[in-house]
C-alpha cells in the first residue's frame, strides 16, 4: 500500500466505464445533468449513441433506466448520491428494486465530501439503499478499486448502488490490489481493536491504526467495500479476536456500516463493545472544504484514535495524530 | 404482449369492450367491492389497444396498476389467459393481484405506485430505438396521475428525445380517491398541457371504441410522441349502479352484482353477440 499523502488519480470511474463499455455493447449511460461531475463526459465522447441525457429529473431517469434494464440493456445511472437516492426512492424501490433489474446507480459526493451544504451531502444513501430488497451497496476506498468497480459489478444479479468520491481520488492500494465483492479485506491484524472502514474513511482509519500502534494498541483494519451483502464471516472472525469493535463511515452512524456490523455481532451473539464513528444525528453545516467537515463532525483520524482510546479504557492523554500536508496533486485524510 | 409468439385477434372491439365489463363485474363480485370503475371507464380504450397493438411487436404499459383488471379481462377474452384464471383475481396467493405487480401476466409492464408508467414506456421506446426496432409502445395513463410530477418529467423527456414510437392513451374519467379530479386539482386544459410539452394530441370520446382505435392508429408523427385523450366515465355501460357509486372503488354486493351481470348479458345479446 502507499503511504499518505497519497498520489491521486483523475476520473478513474469515467475511464473504467468507458473500458467496460468497449467490450459490453449493452452498457448504456444515463446522466441527470451532472455529466462532467460524474466523469461520464468520457463515455459521452466515446459512445454518444449510448449516452442518454435524462436532465434534472431523477424520478423519470430511474424509470427509464428500469425499462432499459428490463429490455436487456445494462444501464449505469449517474448523479450525486443525494439526488440518486432520496428524491427517486419510490422509483428505485418500485421500478428497479422490486423487479430486481440490473440497473447500476452511481452516486457521487458521498457523505461529507461535499462543501455544498446539507442539500448536497449524501449522509443517508447507504441506509436508504440497504433497505431496498436485493440491492447490492458499495463504498469503495481508492482509485485502484474504482478502476475495477464497473467490471466487478457488471454481471451481479439485481440492482447495485455505488457511492463514489468525486474528482481527485487517492491511490492507496498497489497495482496488484484486487477489488473483491465477496470478502472484506483484512489489512492489518491486532488484538486490541477491530476497525472496520469503508470508502473515504479507510484513509483516516489506517492513519489512526498507525498512531494507535505506536502507542501500544494493536488494531485490525478491515476494508469493507461491500456494505450489502456484508461479509459477516470476516467481520465476526476479526471482531472475535479483538476487545473492542469500531466502525468508521462517511455517513450517518445509523443505517450504514456501523449498523451492519452491529447486526452481524448481535445476530451471532458475539458480545464486544461497539463504537461507531460517523455523523451523529446531525446535518453538517458551514464548510468551504470537506476536510473541515470531517474534522468538525468527528470523522477524522483523531476522532477514531480518541474513540478507540476511550473504548479500550486506556489511561493518559489521547495520542495525537499528525498527518502530512498534501501538496496539489496529493491526498491526505484529516 | 411484445413477447415473440404472442398472438391474439380482436374481430369486434365493441363486443370486446362489453365482455371486459362483464368479466370485470364477475371478478369484483367475488369480493363485493373493487376497481370496477376503472374497467368501466377504460373498457373501450383497452379493447382498442388490443385491436391496434401488433401482437409480438408492440408494447403495452399500464401505468395505473388499479386498471389491470381490464387487461386481465381482455386477456381472458382474447385467449392470452385461461378464463378460469380470473376467478383468482385479488385472492390470497394469486398472481392476479388487484393492483398490478411483477407477477401480473400479459402486459409488458404494469406499475403499482401511480405516476411511474410513462417513464417506463419512454424507456421501452428508447430501447427499441437504440436497437433500430420499428415498434410502438402504448401506455395507458389516468388523468389523476397527471398530478404526479414524474409524469411531466417523462413527458418532457419523451418529447426532447423525439420518441415517436410512444403513444399515451389517457383515460380522462375525472375520478380519483377523494372525488372528481377537478375537485381535487385542476388539471385542465389537458390537451394544451401535452401540446405545450411537445406532444401530438388528439381528443376523443373514450367510449367510442372505433374513434379510439382510429386515433391510436393515426397517432404516430415522425418527430414526437403522441397522446390520445379519452373522455370517459367510471359508471359507463352499467345503468344499474347507484348514482353515488365511488368510481375509484365500487361496492358490488351480491344482489347488485347479479343485476349487473343480467344487464351486461342483455347488452351483449342486444349487440347481436
Amino acid at each position: 500500500m502507499h503511504e499518505p499523502p497519497y498520489p491521486v488519480a483523475l476520473k478513474p470511474y469515467g475511464q473504467a466505464l468507458v473500458d467496460l463499455a468497449r467490450h459490453r455493447p449493452e452498457v448504456v449511460c444515463l446522466s441527470g445533468d451532472l455529466t462532467r461531475q460524474c466523469e461520464v463526459d468520457l463515455f459521452q465522447a466515446e459512445f454518444p449513441g449510448r449516452f442518454i441525457q435524462a436532465g434534472m429529473a431523477e424520478a423519470n431517469m430511474m424509470g427509464v433506466a428500469a425499462a432499459l434494464g428490463r429490455s436487456g440493456h445494462l444501464p449505469f445511472v449517474h448523479t450525486f448520491g443525494v439526488f440518486a437516492t432520496r428524491r427517486p426512492l419510490d422509483q428505485i424501490i418500485s421500478a428497479i428494486g422490486y423487479p430486481r433489474l440490473p440497473v447500476r446507480i452511481i452516486g457521487f459526493m458521498p457523505g461529507l465530501s461535499s462543501p455544498g451544504g446539507p442539500s448536497h451531502q449524501a449522509i443517508d444513501d447507504v441506509a436508504l439503499m440497504r433497505a431496498v430488497p436485493g440491492m447490492t451497496v458499495l463504498d469503495v476506498a481508492d482509485a485502484v478499486e474504482v478502476r475495477q468497480v464497473c467490471a466487478a459489478i457488471a454481471d451481479l444479479p439485481g440492482p447495485v448502488y455505488v457511492r463514489l468520491k468525486r474528482g481527485e481520488v487517492p491511490v492507496m492500494f498497489g497495482d496488484d490490489h484486487v477489488l473483491s465483492l465477496d470478502r472484506a479485506q483484512v489489512l492489518s491484524r491486532g488484538g486490541d481493536a477491530a476497525l472496520f472502514a469503508s470508502g473515504m474513511m479507510l484513509a483516516p482509519a489506517l492513519a489512526a491504526a498507525r498512531v494507535l500502534g505506536e502507542h501500544g494498541t494493536a488494531v485490525s483494519v478491515v476494508n469493507v467495500p461491500v456494505l450489502k451483502p456484508l461479509d459477516t464471516g470476516t467481520v465476526l472472525d476479526v471482531a472475535a479476536a479483538a476487545r473492542v469493535v469500531l466502525a468508521a463511515e462517511n455517513h450517518l452512524v445509523s443505517g450504514g456500516l456501523g449498523t451492519a456490523v452491529a447486526e452481524a455481532l448481535a445476530e451471532a451473539g458475539l458480545g464486544r463493545p461497539l463504537r461507531r464513528i460517523g455523523l451523529r444525528d446531525a446535518f453538517a453545516e458551514g464548510a468551504r472544504s470537506a476536510g473541515y467537515l470531517f474534522g468538525r463532525y468527528g470523522l477524522s483520524a483523531q476522532s477514531i484514535v480518541a474513540t478507540a482510546w476511550q473504548a479500550l479504557g486506556r489511561p493518559g492523554p489521547v495520542p495525537e495524530v499528525r498527518l502530512p500536508a498534501a501538496d496539489p496533486g496529493e491526498y491526505a485524510p484529516v | 404482449m411484445s413477447d415473440p409468439g404472442a398472438s391474439w385477434a380482436v374481430p369486434d372491439p365493441a363486443r370486446l369492450a362489453l365482455r371486459i365489463r362483464l368479466r370485470a363485474v364477475q371478478m369484483v363480485a367475488a369480493q363485493g367491492f373493487g376497481y370496477l370503475g376503472q374497467a368501466l371507464s377504460s373498457a373501450e380504450q383497452v379493447a382498442a389497444l388490443f385491436a391496434v397493438a401488433r401482437p409480438g411487436v408492440d408494447r403495452i404499459v399500464c401505468s395505473p396498476g388499479h386498471y389491470v383488471i381490464a387487461f386481465y379481462a381482455a386477456a381472458a377474452e382474447t385467449g392470452l389467459l385461461p378464463g378460469a384464471a380470473l376467478a383468482s383475481y385479488g385472492q390470497d396467493g394469486s398472481a392476479l393481484e388487484a393492483i398490478g405487480s411483477e407477477r401480473s401476466p400479459v402486459l409488458d409492464y404494469v406499475c403499482g405506485s401511480l405516476g411511474q408508467g410513462l417513464s417506463a414506456a419512454a424507456g421501452f421506446a428508447l430501447s427499441d430505438r437504440l436497437r433500430g426496432r420499428e415498434t410502438r409502445t402504448f401506455a395507458l395513463v389516468s388523468d389523476g396521475e397527471l398530478e404526479e410530477g414524474q409524469v411531466w418529467e417523462a413527458a418532457m423527456f419523451a418529447a426532447h428525445h423525439q420518441l415517436s414510437g410512444l403513444t399515451v392513451l389517457l383515460d380522462a374519467n375525472n375520478s380519483q380517491v377523494d372525488g372528481p379530479v377537478d375537485s381535487v386539482t385542476t388539471i385542465e386544459p389537458i390537451a394544451a398541457k401535452w401540446a405545450a410539452f411537445g406532444w401530438g394530441t388528439a381528443e376523443v370520446d373514450g367510449h367510442d371504441v372505433a374513434a379510439v382505435a382510429r386515433a391510436l392508429t393515426a397517432a404516430p408523427v415522425s418527430t414526437r410522441p403522441s397522446v390520445v385523450i379519452g373522455r370517459t366515465s367510471t359508471r359507463r355501460g352499467l345503468d344499474c349502479l347507484p348514482p353515488d357509486a365511488d368510481g375509484h372503488f365500487i361496492k358490488l354486493p351480491a344482489e347488485l352484482a347479479a343485476t349487473a351481470v343480467r344487464e351486461l348479458i342483455a347488452r351483449l345479446e342486444q349487440a347481436g353477440a
